[in-house]
């Protein structure tokens, strides 16, 4: 099941760069804005019915959950406007590299601190190799 | 103005971990499709608010695109949906740099063979040296977790 973890999140990975290339397309027919939009909007119409036919949790926990656990779609929001200001002033190279490095320091920092929830685990030689590779991946893609 | 933006970006990354944990806490109460139910909901929300004030673009003509452009919509779903998957099995980091790989692996093929009329850009020996190093943190990632495991195994199983 450890292993099964691994391999979905590095689908997501994938499903996130198609996605990016065909959105780049629709962005330049409808607006960027709109892109987005369109994005979560349809979201919420197949995770709607996905979760009509096969939700098993508990959507009325929302209502007791802290409110800052309901953050998640304004930080996705967040995201998406950031790159969208960014790349027409800096290039999609450096924005990607920067939310990149953005993204693990600070999954390093999370982890580590066991903030947001997530599980504490200490930072560890390993995970800052794996962190530094990831740069070094970045800077001869660019 | 650089120097301002790219700090601006390094915030978009800091949200987009921030987002992963969030929801892998709120999903083991709530669960999954819950989750990504939620943030899609809420992201929608803002959005609309966003358009109503900002929109420059040309929503309606979403009816006139190739309809293959309209099939992002599927991938981004199915990313949120692994994700918050992932988080609470494999950890925050292990799900960022695996999401990572994934995602610069297929950019690089995609850029190789230009599909969706994107920019041509060759799988060069700098690019293949870039694979190989993503491929050591695959590695690094796996181990630190392992270890990071066995040295609290009470936690691991939360």
């Amino acid at each position: 099941m450890r292993y099964f973890a691994y391999i979905l999140a590095l689908l997501a990975g994938a499903a996130l760069s198609f996605e990016g290339a065909i959105y780049g397309e629709l962005g330049k027919s409808i607006g960027q804005l709109e892109t987005s939009f369109y994005n979560f909007f349809m979201g919420s119409i197949i995770i709607g019915l996905l979760w009509l036919f096969f939700g098993k949790g508990k959507i009325s926990y929302v209502v007791e959950a802290p409110k800052w656990t309901l953050l998640g779609g304004v930080l996705g929001v967040v995201y998406l406007t950031s790159i969208v200001i960014s790349v027409p002033f800096v290039g999609v190279g450096i924005t990607m590299v920067a939310v990149i490095i953005g993204q693990l320091v600070m999954s390093m920092v999370i982890e580590h601190y066991g903030w947001l929830g997530s599980k504490n685990s200490r930072i560890n030689k390993e995970k800052m190799f794996a962190v530094l590779s990831m740069i070094i991946a970045l800077v001869l893609v660019n | 103005m650089g120097i301002f933006m790219i700090l601006f970006t390094l915030l978009g990354g800091i949200t987009l971990s921030a987002q992963s944990s969030i929801n892998g806490t709120l999903s083991r109460k709530a669960g999954t499709l819950e989750t990504t139910l939620l943030t899609f909901l809420t992201g929608t929300l803002f959005l609309a608010i966003f358009i109503v004030f900002f929109s420059e673009g040309n929503l309606l003509a979403i009816l006139e695109v190739p309809k293959w452009q309209l099939s992002a919509a599927f991938l981004g779903t199915l990313y949120l949906l692994l994700t918050v998957i992932a988080v609470p099995k494999i950890g925050v980091i292990a799900t960022s740099i695996l999401g990572i790989i994934g995602q610069l692996v297929i950019g690089l093929f995609i850029d190789h063979f230009g599909w969706f009329n994107s920019l041509v850009i060759p799988l060069d020996l700098k690019r293949s040296f870039a694979l190989l190093f993503m491929m050591i943190a695959l590695y690094f990632v796996y181990k630190g977790n392992k270890r990071s495991s066995e040295a609290s195994p009470a936690k691991s199983h939360n």
